[in-house]
């Protein structure tokens, strides 16, 4: 850390032990404010976001460093550092041990069982740093007596489990499902976050550290809390809707000129919805009991087919942009070629670009928190596995060059592989469509 | 003691804030709601509470608004402005998801009230940011879906995208979350400077910061489009939403030991053995050979309840879940043993079970109370002004 580091978790030190998102999204979050986040590796257990790697280093000569190149890598490591840890070893694990105790924050969403096989519960780390912050995310609590607690939880099966997936899809179909994207995980990441800054706060004022334990389950079912309370009052359980909402009519997705093309829209309020029906024109939408809500949502049918005969022969963006200036909320439905290319994400430098030691520099999606007076930022992208084990156990852990030797020549310890190794991913050239040319783009690595 | 306690935040927010001012007043902040004479817009959103009338009928009020004082200001007046400015210059986070061209409003915008009070810091919630071609752009839920690229990837391949879980407004509750996050971090950077500062979330770009998973990165490797695919995914066999006898359940089997305990709880129950064969180990055969995998895994699944299979299922090691419904999660036994559940007893709504706290903690957090009438707290809050 620099001393003029500015940003406001600088000076924090957190030590991550995850595995895919849940944690590792809040640990991002804790990084790009200027936390040191150091994040535990296992090559006999490697994180699965490690795992993936790319299709295109699936070679002999890449195999040294495939697990530094998943694209997932940088979004969920960028700004941490990376010790190579095997905690099988009780040497390796009385090193963690040390680390913990001299860390602000413990995030993990391994299960209660491993962390107390490894003595890493808080009733075991509470005594060595009573200002320890503990933060756990099993899937479904840290009560062994609960009937779930044994259950296995992962990303793409919560949602169904809290509920989200009953509610997506059009009414009298097949549930669609979500399994492109795992809400709970991020929802139980950023609930971590605020049970960490809100630790923080509690350990200013009275000296204390904190257990946390966010339960997925828990805290994904909050937020369906107005029909859990509907439910409680009428015994009503709410069906799944497409994409239609009770307050605003019509909303919904409608054909654009192309293939597959799309454009999304919410009328909010009458006027929007005279507006509308100017910018249509015609007498498709002058149906007088239409200019209410409750008009409108009795015939959203009938307005669908309307308004998708309009939108059918326009391209999205277009539609998007005449019904915008009309003042009715709409976007065209971009695929990941539409979000790459966004004009509003591209002038807003959404995406982020950071020194990388296997790339040169890599690419990654942004942080959503801009802080005018003290910016998030991380200094690097996703660092090599193992990429900081020895200053780490030197500065952190205090152990000597021999020591470490020592631990890294059993295997307990193990520092990156190849670090003069530098190569390009295949799609250098998305820098300039993202909008990150001239002086925003740190050099490229040379080509291995 | 609550985390937040002593210190106060003023909620200029709609659905794109209100549950992160939900947090922050669970969490001990005093947060006063401004409302316009006719009450907030969210008072209105359906579901309402049957046999009550009135601006305290609406259960997104009822929850959205927990723990939140109210104060009633006429901000189209020029006294209403003053008094509001007034207002939020006591305040050390005000939040506000007006539409960027608002947020810098002359008496009672961003700048006038950091100008009289350079502690407070202002956490503009917009649509798609304060700068930027389209800053003016309006957005809702569904355009949130839309515009990030997650839209794209949800829904059957011969039928139009979705939002995820229309109904309950999950993009406006993430960006809230984050908005509550930023007010957090502002207050922490006032400890070190001194200073309040400006900070903002926009929609788009909080919903952006989610879409990575449904395939942002791997786009960038190799430019293969990943459309939706329904409620089945090809990347491991089965995966995906299975029909039981009263609804769904969600399967993965997403590691070696996954599809053994599946091979073998299928062939227990129908009966078939020719699953067992070590052939569809290996994730690539059972994806190509996915339509029979999930016709087997079919004839297991719909001869059992959701319950059953998730219960016996888990019990042999298999992450399978059920697709739970409202009323489901209202009777699960889980929730209900982890005394998650809290008794309310509401001024409107009478003794009501509403939800429990997102996450527990070792400390005397959390801190609930009954949404406010429309403008509960006037004489209070502007009587000390």
């Amino acid at each position: 850390m620099m001393d003029d580091d500015h940003r406001v978790l600088a000076g924090l030190k957190v030590f991550e032990l995850s595995v895919a998102v849940a944690a590792p999204c809040a640990g991002r979050y804790l990084a790009y404010h200027g936390a040191d986040v150091v994040k535990v590796e296992s090559r006999v257990n490697p994180d699965v976001a490690r795992l993936f790697g790319s299709a295109w280093a699936r070679t002999e000569e890449y195999a040294p460093l495939f697990m530094d190149t998943s694209p997932y890598l940088p979004e969920m490591t960028a700004g941490k550092r990376s010790i190579g840890l095997e905690l099988k070893d009780a040497d390796a694990l009385a090193a963690a041990h040390k680390l913990i105790e001299g860390c602000d924050v413990f995030l993990s969403n391994f299960t209660p069982d491993a962390l107390e096989r490894m003595g890493m519960s808080y009733a075991q780390l509470h005594p060595v740093n009573p200002r320890l912050i503990h933060v756990v995310m099993p899937g479904f609590g840290a009560d062994p007596d609960l009937p779930y607690y044994p259950f296995r939880a992962f990303g793409p099966n919560q949602a169904p489990l809290v509920g989200l997936d009953a509610l997506t899809g059009h009414p009298n179909e097949d549930p669609a499902g979500i399994a492109s994207v795992a809400p709970p995980d991020y929802v139980a990441g950023m609930h971590a976050v605020v049970s960490i800054l809100s630790a923080l706060e509690h350990r200013d004022q009275t000296g204390d550290g904190s257990s946390v334990v966010i339960s997925q389950l828990e805290t994904t079912v909050s937020l369906l809390g107005p029909f859990l309370v509907d439910h409680a009052l009428t015994g009503r359980s709410p069906e799944p809707s497409g994409n239609r909402v009770p307050w605003a009519a019509p909303t919904g997705v409608y054909p654009s000129l192309g293939h597959d093309r799309w454009v999304a829209l919410s009328v909010a309020d009458d006027a929007q919805w005279q507006a509308l029906a100017a910018l249509v024109g015609g007498d498709a939408l002058t149906e007088p009991a239409w200019a209410t809500l409750d008009g409108r949502l009795a015939a959203h049918d009938a307005i669908d087919e309307a308004v998708g005969a309009w939108t059918a022969a326009i391209s999205p963006a277009e539609a998007a942009a005449r019904l915008q200036g009309a003042g009715i909320a709409a976007y065209e439905v971009l695929d990941h070629r539409g979000v790459l290319t966004d004009p509003q994400l591209r002038d807003r430098k959404v995406y982020d670009v950071a020194p990388s030691v296997r790339f040169g520099r890599d690419l990654f999606t942004g942080h959503p928190i801009r802080m005018t007076d003290t910016p998030a930022s991380v200094p690097w992208a996703g660092p090599n596995m193992g990429q900081h084990t020895r200053e780490i156990l030197a500065d952190r852990v205090g152990l000597s060059e021999a020591e470490i030797d020592a631990l890294v020549e059993r295997g307990a310890a193990f520092g990156e592989r190849v670090p003069e190794m530098i190569v390009r991913r295949p799609f250098d050239q998305w820098y300039e469509i993202v909008g990150l040319v001239g002086d925003d783009a740190p050099a490229g690595g040379e080509e291995s | 003691m609550a985390p937040w306690s002593g210190h106060r935040v003023v909620d200029l927010t709609g659905l794109a804030g209100a549950y992160g001012t939900r947090l922050l007043a669970a969490l001990g902040a005093e947060v006063i709601k401004v409302e316009p004479p006719e009450g907030d817009p969210i008072r209105t959103y359906a579901p309402h509470a049957p046999g009550v009338e009135g601006p305290e009928s609406g259960l997104w009020w009822a929850f959205l608004s927990a723990g939140k004082k109210s104060v009633v200001i006429d901000r189209s007046t020029a006294d209403g402005e003053a008094r509001l400015a007034a207002l939020l210059a006591t305040a050390d986070v005000v939040l506000d998801d007006s539409p960027a061209a608002l947020q810098d409003r002359p008496v009672s915008g961003h700048s006038a009230v950091r100008a009289a009070n350079p502690a407070t810091s202002w956490v503009a919630i917009t649509p798609f940011g304060l700068t930027g071609p389209r800053r003016d752009w309006t957005t809702s839920d569904l355009v949130a879906w839309a515009s990030c690229g997650l839209a794209s990837t949800i829904g059957f391949p011969d039928s139009p995208p979705l939002a995820p879980a229309a109904p309950v407004q999950l993009a406006m509750h993430f960006t809230a979350v984050n908005a509550a996050i930023a007010s957090m971090l502002a207050l922490r950077g006032r400890r070190r400077t001194g200073r309040g500062q400006l900070v903002e979330v926009a929609i788009q770009e909080a919903m952006v910061s989610m879409a990575p998973e449904t395939g942002v990165p791997l786009f960038l490797d190799d430019q293969v489009p990943r459309p939706r695919a329904g409620n089945r995914r090809p990347v491991t066999s089965p995966f995906g939403l299975f029909p039981c006898q009263d609804g769904y359940v969600a399967i993965l089997a997403l590691q070696p030991n996954h599809w053994q305990a599946m091979a073998r709880w299928i062939c227990d129950e129908t009966g078939n053995e020719g699953v067992l064969d070590e052939v569809f180990n290996d994730i690539a055969v059972r994806n190509e050979a996915s339509e029979a995998v999930d016709a087997w895994t079919e004839e297991l699944t719909l001869a059992a309840t959701k319950h059953e299979l998730f219960v016996e299922g888990q019990r042999r090691g298999i992450p399978i879940t059920p697709v739970n419904t409202v009323s489901d999660l209202r009777a699960d036994p889980h929730l209900a043993q982890a005394g998650w559940w809290r008794d309310e007893d509401h001024p409107s709504l009478g003794q009501v079970q509403v939800p429990g706290a997102p996450f527990l903690v070792s400390h005397q957090w959390w801190n609930w109370s009954v949404a406010p009438t429309l403008g509960q707290h006037s004489a209070e809050i502007l009587g000390a002004l």
